[in-house]
């Protein structure tokens, strides 16, 4: 956990300097980046920073859409369950049974009821986003001010403000998601082990360290403690960064990929620009679901860490009992 | 500070991708999680319904093999006994139908005897009286004198006993 999170802070200066080179200093009037070149922040459709609705960038964009694709999607496959299922059903079914059997396995039956939904939903969530970038189009048509007109607005070349960004590609969404996460785990955590419960697991000793050197370790297990709760703290920031980093990356490896080739024949460019990305698409797509697999797993790891019963203090209620 | 801008972090930004998650995470719930996790539910009730069933259609079956083998053993003996009790009744019909038939025979027998008998007696009797006629008439006309009561009389019981 440490040496991701130091190998993600010592990527942070690149990440700035691609995004100066990006170009984006605010919105659609930005400069334009290099051709091969992603901007690391999501850009407003709207240029003034202060317009009310300046929130709404092309990855809220794509995010709306989605939200609207999992709407119709699920809405449309569960509309009418039935015991014999169709087949969306079936392949609704099969997502969540599969994902509530993982989920229990790592947090335990009893927790999995209240964690399930936040984390089917967040490895849903991720894993479409990450592939809707893999979508032709998004990141590659957007507003120009190098063409007038529906040409400037819907350009593929000299892209200033892609129409469509990866949902993922963007810090406030993958800092979103990890402040719910948070959020999430520190509910769920008070209501199965309480504020108390919390306390003593994070600064005491497991309650099997009797006597004097429980005593002894005292002192050790708080300064962990804190640790810990440092470590919590900065838990959002490393969820966050590793899963935007790498869906970043990927988008700009694709695009790198694209215009690899500038041989002055366009036919040449085109076709270079379109087989060369190919096997990059393919590990695109299992980055894609693996980054929505961590950052599941990470959430369901950290809960089960801090809800699991202390050995010791179980075997003393049994023998209470 | 420069950080969180260079990376467009912002908290309208933030605030408006919590809340489209917020709304997938409804979606989800609503659509996905709570249909298909009752759905599961009354599945696994259905089935461990179903092998509850089993277990007693299985005791069921076996009680009803076990009946109907008793049903088709009572019906093979009661069978058995009719058929016997059958070629009994026919062994019998046969055998007073037979004897029936063979009184009845003595019977016709008798009766022809009987009828012979008489028919016998009738033409003796007929033969007899014939015979008594011939001889008294051919006895008048040899001798040519008419005879008397105590004649044929005694004529006719001359000739009879001739007769036999």
């Amino acid at each position: 956990m440490s040496s991701s999170f130091t190998t993600l802070l010592s990527s942070l200066p690149a990440l700035a300097e691609a995004a100066v080179h990006g170009g984006a200093e605010g919105g659609a009037h930005a400069a334009p980046p290099a051709k091969h070149e992603v901007s690391a922040k999501a850009q407003s459709f709207f240029s003034d920073s202060h317009h009310w609705a300046a929130f709404l960038t092309n990855s809220v964009f794509v995010a709306a859409l989605v939200t609207v694709i999992f709407l119709w999607f699920f809405r449309s496959a569960m509309k009418k369950p039935t015991l014999i299922p169709g087949k969306r059903q079936n392949l609704v079914e099969l997502i969540v049974d599969f994902l509530y059997n993982q989920v229990a396995n790592i947090v335990g039956p009893k927790v999995a009821i209240s964690a399930f939904p936040l984390l089917a939903t967040i490895f849903i969530y991720v894993t479409i986003s990450n592939w809707v970038g893999l979508l032709p189009g998004v990141g590659t048509i957007g507003f120009t001010h190098h063409s007038s007109g529906l040409a400037g607005l819907f350009a593929t070349s000299h892209i200033e403000t892609p129409l469509l960004r990866p949902a993922t590609a963007d810090m406030n969404l993958t800092f979103g998601l990890a402040f719910c996460a948070l959020i999430s785990w520190f509910y769920i955590t008070i209501r199965e082990v309480g504020l108390g419960g919390f306390l003593a697991h994070t600064f005491t000793p497991p309650s099997m360290i009797k006597g004097g050197l429980r005593a002894g370790l005292f002192i050790i297990f708080i300064m962990v403690g804190i640790i810990e709760i440092i470590s919590i703290a900065f838990r959002p920031m490393t969820l966050s960064l590793r899963l935007y980093g790498n869906v970043f990356a990927g988008e700009n490896l694709l695009h790198t990929a694209g215009s690899l080739v500038h041989t002055g024949y366009a036919a040449v460019d085109f076709l270079s620009s379109v087989i060369i990305p190919i096997p990059f698409y393919f590990l695109e797509i299992l980055v894609g679901v693996l980054q929505g697999m961590v950052f599941a797993l990470l959430c369901a790891v950290f809960i089960k860490l801090s809800t699991g019963h202390d050995e010791g203090h179980e075997a003393e209620e049994h023998a209470h009992h | 500070m420069e950080i969180l801008n260079q990376l467009g972090i912002d908290w309208p930004k933030i605030i408006a991708q919590i809340i489209i998650f917020g709304i997938v995470y409804l979606v989800l719930s609503k659509y996905a999680f709570g249909p298909v996790t009752a759905m599961l539910e009354q599945r696994r009730a259905r089935i461990a319904e179903g092998e509850a069933n089993l277990g007693t259609i299985r005791e069921n079956l076996a009680a009803t093999q076990a009946q109907s083998a008793a049903v088709l053993d009572k019906a093979n003996a009661e069978a058995s006994r009719i058929v016997k009790e059958a070629q009994a009744a026919a062994v019998a019909i046969a055998e007073q139908k037979r004897q029936e038939t063979v009184a009845e025979a003595q019977l016709i027998i008798t009766k022809a005897k009987e009828a012979t008998e008489l028919e016998r007696t009738r033409v003796l009797s007929e033969l007899k009286r014939d015979f008594g006629r011939l001889v008294i008439e051919t006895t008048s006309k040899v001798t040519g004198k008419t005879l008397t009561g105590e004649d044929h009389a005694r004529l006719n019981k001359e000739a009879l006993s001739q007769i036999g």
